[in-house]
């Protein structure tokens, strides 16, 4: 899956830089960039972007809400400086699925817009299992399973509580990514639960990522 | 249970480096269009683990592990921990071995594509060559190889039963990937094609 990507910058120069940088990567094309959310509107509308990344450095949160509420489609992937939780959990409680930290690498990006253009987490892993507990805390209990998992779901499950990406967490089981796909409709299925965050957030509840037994 | 497709692919070490049709550009444009679920690479579950890819050929350090990294491909590391030392020998047989590098190394540089090093006339004679440098090098070596390519063929294997029904490119040294094929051929539950039809 290719990811469509729109860019939101107040600088044009950067939207310039951010288009040339992500030209030549591939599964990812820009479809568009923009200085403020208005500018973006009508390049939604043509394009269906998969995810937006935000190069902005004031009233994130904020912007997370509205770019939330105009894009609902386009996961939301914000640049910051560091990866600290308490920059990050404002933005996540915002609705934005993933930061990428100033210092990460470009392959990092790339495979952070892939994963927000899925709806997928994309936090380094240590800073993701503190984000999904922090966030549990703060969330109606989970109810029980009425239905067993199996050994290959609660590993995936526990993987996904630890912030990886299905493609990560192919990567560890060394099985396709269709495959981690497949089990996690079955997973959400039996959790009762429509995304892979709430997902996580019922496995933080149920201390996976606190069991080890799903690493490698 | 869906049977799970497998192709082989040779590639050319340093020779992916000059500039010939079958350059690191023409293999990673070749798998992302493939675009495997699965890759499976002769380098250790070690290595891998470390990323410690200073020792791997080109075509895994520059070409194709940068690619999984970008793309959707899991990388399956399939090497055990003895590779093969390179053949050697001394005296004639050394020479003799010389002499069949020079002639892999024009067959290699003159393929015009991926297919021309993987199948055909060319392909057939490198595999002679290769045959011949391991009968002139030693039943030693002849042994490591066979061991090398039975661990290889074992760890493919376990890839494809582990996740029945996805597509799988393996990309080793061309003077493996014909007796891989050989060993994959007629493997219950997995279904051996050509790289251009993966």
């Amino acid at each position: 899956m290719t990811a469509k990507v729109l860019i939101l910058s107040p600088s044009p120069l950067r939207n310039a830089a951010w288009r040339a940088l992500l030209a030549g990567q591939p599964e990812v094309t820009v479809i568009g960039a923009g200085v403020n959310i208005e500018t973006l509107a009508p390049l939604a509308a043509a394009g269906t972007p998969t995810a937006l990344l935000a190069d902005v450095s004031e009233g994130q949160a904020e912007l997370a809400r509205q770019l939330k509420a105009s894009l609902p489609q386009a996961g939301l992937l914000f640049l910051v400086p560091a990866y600290s939780l308490g920059e990050i959990l404002p933005l996540l409680q915002a609705g934005a699925l993933g930061c990428v930290a100033h210092t990460a690498s470009v392959p990092d990006l790339v495979r952070g817009l892939i994963a927000v253009s899925r709806g997928e987490l994309f936090l380094p892993p240590a800073i993701a299992a503190q984000a999904l507990v922090a966030l549990a805390r703060g969330e109606a209990p989970a109810p029980d399973l009425t239905e067993p998992l199996s050994e290959r779901e609660a590993e995936i499950l526990g993987l996904l509580a630890q912030g990886l990406t299905n493609k990560d967490i192919a990567q560890t089981l060394i099985v396709s990514v269709r495959t981690v796909e497949a089990h996690l409709r079955n997973l959400f299925a039996k959790l009762g639960v429509r995304s892979r965050t709430e997902a996580a957030l019922w496995a933080v509840r149920h201390g996976y990522p606190l069991d080890d037994r799903s690493r490698r | 249970m869906s049977s799970t497709t497998i192709a082989v692919l040779g590639t050319l070490a340093d020779f992916h480096r000059e500039p010939i049709p079958y350059n690191l550009g023409a293999l990673v444009q070749l798998v992302r269009r493939i675009r495997p679920d699965l890759l499976c690479l002769d380098l250790t579950p070690e290595q891998w683990r470390a990323r410690a890819f200073a020792d791997l050929p080109p075509e895994y350090r520059e070409a194709l592990l940068p690619l999984a990294d970008q793309t959707d491909i899991v990388v399956v590391p399939i090497a055990g921990d003895c590779p093969p030392p390179e053949p050697a020998a001394p005296g004639w047989r050394g020479r003799v071995i010389r002499w069949a590098w020079s002639g892999l190394a024009t067959l290699h540089r003159s393929a015009p594509g991926p297919a021309g090093a993987n199948q055909g006339w060319r392909h057939e004679a490198a595999n002679w060559l290769y045959t011949l440098i391991g009968w002139l090098a030693g039943p030693d070596l002849r042994r490591d190889w066979k061991n090398h390519i039975d661990h290889l063929t074992r760890q493919v294997l376990e890839a494809a039963r582990r996740d029945p029904g996805c597509r799988i490119l393996v990309a080793v040294n061309v003077r493996y990937c014909h007796h891989i094929r050989h060993a994959l051929h007629g493997q219950p539950d997995v279904r051996l094609v050509d790289f251009s039809e993966l």
